[in-house]
C-alpha cells in the first residue's frame, strides 16, 4: 500500500507551489529581458548586432511558450474561426509595422526610405504569416489530441 | 474535521498517513484544516487507506 517516494519527496501540493513560483519567475525574467532589450536598443542606442543572440533566444522562447500553451490546451479555443485568425494576423502585421517604423524612423536619426520600409513590411507579412500558420496548426493538433483522448 | 477523526480512529499519525498516501505531513495537515484542496487522486488514496468513502471524508452537509 505504501506509495513510491516521489522526486525530492515532493507531493502534489509542493509541485503545485513549485510550478506557480517557476511560472511567475519565468514571466518576470522574460519581461525583464525584454525590458533590457528595449533599453539597450532605444535608450542606449546599441545596435541590434550587439545583442542578436540574446534577442533570438528571447524571440524563440516567446514563440515556443505560446505554441506550447496552444498545443497543451492552456488557451481555451472552442472553435477555430478563419475571421479571428485573419484579424489576429492583421493585428500582428499592424503592430510589427508600427514597431519597425518607430524603431527606424523615430529612434534612429538616419531612418529608412520608403523602399526599405516596404522591404521590411514584406518580411513582417511573411514571417507573421508563418508564425500564425504554425500556431493554427498547433492549436488544431492540440485540440485533436484532446478530442482523441476524450473518445478513448 | 471528518478526516482527522477518521485518521485518529484508524490509529494513524499525520506523518504515518502522509507516508501511506505519498504526501507530506504538511499537506495532510492543511487538508485536515481545510486550507488545501487535494486532487481527486489523493482524496481516493486517503479514503482507501482509511477504509472510508469519499463522502465519509469530504462531503460537507449544507448546515456546515
Amino acid at each position: 500500500m505504501k506509495t513510491k517516494k516521489p522526486f525530492l519527496n515532493m507531493d502534489e501540493r509542493n509541485r503545485q507551489i513549485a510550478y506557480q513560483v517557476i511560472a511567475i519567475m519565468y514571466f518576470i525574467t522574460i519581461l525583464s529581458m525584454q525590458g533590457v532589450l528595449l533599453y539597450r536598443q532605444f535608450a542606449l542606442g546599441q545596435s541590434i548586432h550587439d545583442f542578436e543572440d540574446f534577442a533570438i533566444i528571447l524571440t524563440i522562447n516567446s514563440l515556443f511558450l505560446i505554441s506550447a500553451l496552444l498545443y497543451f490546451g492552456a488557451i481555451p479555443i472552442q472553435r477555430i474561426k478563419i475571421t479571428n485568425i485573419l484579424l489576429f494576423y492583421a493585428a500582428i502585421i499592424v503592430l510589427g509595422s508600427l514597431f519597425t517604423y518607430v524603431k527606424y524612423n523615430v529612434f534612429q536619426h538616419q531612418g529608412l526610405s520608403w523602399e526599405q520600409l516596404i522591404d521590411k513590411f514584406i518580411i513582417i507579412v511573411v514571417i507573421s504569416g508563418l508564425i500564425v500558420l504554425f500556431w493554427v496548426i498547433l492549436s488544431v493538433l492540440g485540440k485533436r489530441k484532446i478530442d482523441n483522448e476524450l473518445e478513448d | 474535521m471528518k478526516l482527522k477523526l477518521a485518521r485518529v480512529e484508524k490509529g494513524l499519525s499525520q506523518q504515518q498517513l502522509a507516508e501511506l498516501v505519498g504526501a507530506t505531513r504538511q499537506t495532510l495537515g492543511l487538508i485536515e484544516k481545510g486550507k488545501y484542496n487535494p486532487s481527486l487522486n489523493l482524496c481516493i488514496k486517503i479514503a482507501k487507506t482509511l477504509d472510508k468513502t469519499l463522502n465519509d471524508l469530504f462531503w460537507e452537509d449544507d448546515e456546515n
